[in-house]
């Protein structure tokens, strides 16, 4: 922050001390009477919460036993590492974050830099693909699955063009239709990427294609080292929403009417298994230890990322010094 | 600096607001079901704007919270009994299953809360029903000889852990026998079968054989079960195996429920006898999903049979799809087992019980008296929609139309056969059972595991769940 270099009045004999009349004692003021709105919220409905809920993560709590808990240390903690459930569903996350990630950032960037063109009716195509990422994703859900039923449109087609039928949501197949319904929103991170893309300077393409490079060259050697922040913060935030992912496996279950459907077994990942030890089997405790766990990784592969990003990341505008 | 002081007013005005509104907004939405799987999850955050409670003694009304549907306590009919009781006011509190406990850990629970039957010993062990046994007694509404044997499923004995018996708790606002078949006449005929009896049972055997003849597949694809379970998944499930051991006289659970066995030789013939229907293809099942629940596969005219109860008949009364040619239909007794006792008893029997600690025991009496026994019963009874739990009260259902007539006849006879209370295990939360055995059972039907290793497994689970409910019930 800049102190002034000579504030203009000097202080009276008994007045207020300087540093709480200075421009940036106000300026500082400011700043936390402005974000106090936010701040209020997001204390009093997020972190307390939070804590608490890491508190309870302590103890058994079972939802009607408030008045008599007991508080179990680290055991909860101790059976997220044991349950063998919670090991298999973060395995299936874990595989179905290394398989949607990479394609996601990917196929999005790929998706945005086609979208990039001055042709016409741009803006058409652009919202076309934008869409599917705005959608309720219950209504998603619930239309993917009703294509892949066994007498659904997919099986229906591919009879149509000789093939067999697959069975899609049993158990050889059931991860196919849930990737293949993540992906279909793959152009929400258009809207970010076309903003990344549009801020490579067009000089740069003149200047290499006056030099001679190829499009692809042109590709390669401007467009993605100056759009790489963009890639970085959708990479970050495609980890975190992977690692997450809830909604989706359960809406393709079989009876999938209410949140405590159980998806089949490939699909059974750590939110689902999170939620059914809360709301089905009623053990609050080990539920919220179970999520403090996904939280504590999802941060540590964050700071991970973070860590590696000053390799590949290029920003334009010099990052250190204040 | 002016400008500055202006712009913090406002942010502070918007956000004091803000946080105002959402601190009174009140909870009304309603879980409208008609499934009966009450752990459905929406937890709200906190407990809900809870009303005052005015004294009788300082002349305020007092308020009595209940947790039925809006759809079952209408606010005409709390108009009208505050018109006739005008110390009382009735005010609807929507709760689901972990919203309730929520209240009960505050030690702020409703005065009146809608419990089904398989809920009753659960509720009652964790200290959250009043014994209403004198009330019964001492009423001028209700007369217990004239009691149908569903109301002893409100009954419950700590001592022993039966339920079935010792002190009444509550009453049914309405109920079925579950298990009884409805099937559609016309497929019946198109199959060149004869339907089947309206007075006499069939066998569970012979009521999957018969549905394997009316099921119509190309290939893989089925474009008509033979029979459905009312959810639309007819494989094993916690209540059609608790209907079948009841009816063999066996169980799942030791005679105090503390302990589970499924690896019995008789839950085991039940669990494969299962896995055959589904693999067989007579229903729909992980093997062959539907994206419908079987009343509508029922309508849509994808299903030859349906195990559904007496409300099954009023649903088919008011949907647009079947209506208008209610001859299509009939309806056949639940099956049995064989050498077995016919009991055709209710599974998710609907009604309530007063909170222990309600701190108007004797107004919530007069609001449960009313809503149980008084005009609310008899309207539901003339409705159709489910039977009373009085003998008197069922004289009034609905005898108007033919289909009306099959009903009331069938039922009349029915009603002789459901004695009998599935044997749910009180340690366990309904969910968690059904949670176990779609994990657990589901790899058997894809042949990723033999009933042996699931029904290991599943007691395994089971056995450790009951281990928990029963230290949060009774810590030592």
């Amino acid at each position: 922050m800049i102190r002034p270099a000579a504030s203009g009045t000097a202080p009276a004999l008994g007045a207020k001390p300087k540093r709480f009349r200075g421009k940036s004692f106000k300026e500082a003021m400011e700043f936390y009477v402005f974000i106090s709105p936010w701040f209020v919220v997001f204390v009093l409905l997020g972190l307390i919460p939070l804590l608490y809920g890491l508190y309870l993560s302590f103890t058994n709590y079972a939802g009607f036993n408030m008045d008599r808990l007991k508080f179990v240390g680290f055991a909860n903690y101790h059976k997220v590492f044991t349950d063998n459930d919670a090991m298999y569903s973060l395995g299936r996350t874990l595989l179905i974050t290394g398989i949607m990630v990479p394609l996601s950032t990917i196929l999005g960037f790929l998706l945005a830099v086609l979208l990039n063109q001055n042709i016409k009716n741009i803006g058409l195509y652009r919202t076309l693909f934008f869409i599917p990422s705005i959608i309720p994703v219950v209504a998603v859900g619930t239309m993917w699955r009703s294509l892949f039923v066994d007498d659904g449109v997919v099986n229906n087609a591919l009879e149509s063009l000789g093939l067999q039928p697959v069975d899609w949501l049993g158990y050889d197949y059931a991860m196919v239709p849930l990737l293949i319904m993540l992906l279909w929103g793959v152009g929400g991170g258009i809207l970010i990427y076309l903003a990344g893309l549009k801020g490579v300077s067009k000089d740069l393409y003149e200047a290499a294609a006056i030099d001679g490079a190829t499009a692809l060259q042109r590709f390669v050697k401007i467009t993605v080292p100056l759009v790489t922040p963009v890639l970085f913060f959708q990479f970050i935030m495609n980890i975190i929403g992977s690692l997450q992912i809830f909604v989706q496996p359960i809406l393709l279950a079989a009876n999938s009417n209410s949140l405590l459907s159980l998806p089949i077994r490939p699909n059974y990942v750590y939110s689902v298994h999170a939620f059914q030890q809360i709301f089905a089997y009623g053990r609050f405790g080990y539920g919220l230890a179970l999520l403090w766990v996904l939280f504590i990784m999802i941060l540590v592969l964050t700071v991970i990322v973070f860590s590696t990003s000053k390799l590949w990341v290029f920003y334009e505008v010099d990052q250190e010094g204040r | 600096m002016k400008r500055a002081f202006r712009s913090t007013l406002l942010s502070t005005l918007l956000v004091s607001s803000m946080i105002a509104l959402s601190a009174c907004g009140g909870n009304a939405q309603n879980n409208s079901a008609s499934s009966p799987d009450s752990g459905s999850a929406s937890p709200s955050a906190g407990a809900s704007a809870s009303a005052s409670e005015g004294g009788a003694s300082d002349g305020k009304p007092v308020v009595i919270r209940h947790t039925m549907y809006d759809t079952e306590f209408t606010s005409e009919m709390v108009a009208e009994f505050e018109k006739t009781h005008p110390n009382i006011k009735v005010e609807l509190v929507s709760a689901d299953y972990n919203k309730l406990m929520a209240m009960m850990a505050a030690g702020n629970g409703p005065d009146i809360i809608r419990t089904n039957t398989n809920e009753l010993p659960g509720y009652v062990l964790k200290g959250m029903a009043l014994d209403l046994t004198e009330n019964f007694n001492s009423s001028s509404v209700f007369h217990t000889d004239d009691f149908y044997p569903v109301v002893n499923n409100f009954r419950y004995d700590v001592t022993s852990g039966a339920q079935g018996t010792g002190p009444l708790y509550g009453f049914p606002k309405d109920w079925s026998p579950d298990f009884t078949i409805y099937y559609n006449k016309k497929m019946f005929e198109a199959a060149g079968i004869p339907v089947p009896s309206a007075t006499d049972a069939m066998t569970w055997k012979e009521i999957v054989e018969l549905g394997k003849k009316l099921t119509v597949a190309n290939g893989k694809k089925v474009s008509q079960y033979g029979l459905v379970y009312f959810n639309g998944s007819t494989a094993a499930n916690q209540d059609l195996m608790n209907l079948q051991l009841l009816q063999q006289g066996g169980s799942m659970f030791s005679s105090d429920f503390s302990s589970a066995d499924l690896t019995t030789p008789q839950v085991k013939d039940l669990l494969n006898f299962w896995v055959d229907a589904a693999k067989s293809g007579v229903g729909p099942s992980p093997l062959h999903q539907e994206t419908d629940w079987g009343g509508q596969l029922f309508v849509d005219n994808k299903a030859a049979m349906i195990i559904a109860g007496y409300w099954f008949s009023g649903f088919l009364k008011t949907n647009e799809l079947t209506k208008d040619r209610l001859a299509d239909f009939g309806v056949a007794p639940a099956p049995m087992a064989e050498g077995g006792k016919r009991i055709s008893p209710t599974a998710f029997g609907t009604g309530a019980v007063i909170y222990k600690n309600s701190k108007h025991p004797k107004e919530a009496w007069e609001v449960f008296e009313w809503f149980f026994g008084g005009k609310p019963a008899e309207d539901r009874a003339k409705e159709g929609y489910g039977l009373p739990g009085t003998k008197t009260l069922a004289a009034m259902l609905p005898q108007t139309t033919e289909f009306d007539k099959l009903n009331y006849d069938f039922i009349q006879n029915e009603l002789q056969y459901t004695e009998g209370t599935l044997p749910y295990s009180p340690f366990l939360n309904y969910q968690a059972v059904n949670s176990v055995f779609e994990k657990y059972f589901t790899p058997v039907y894809f042949d990723k595991d033999t009933v042996d290793g699931a029904a290991q497994k599943m007691t395994e689970e089971l056995n450790t769940l009951i281990a928990e409910g029963k230290d949060l019930i009774s810590p030592e």
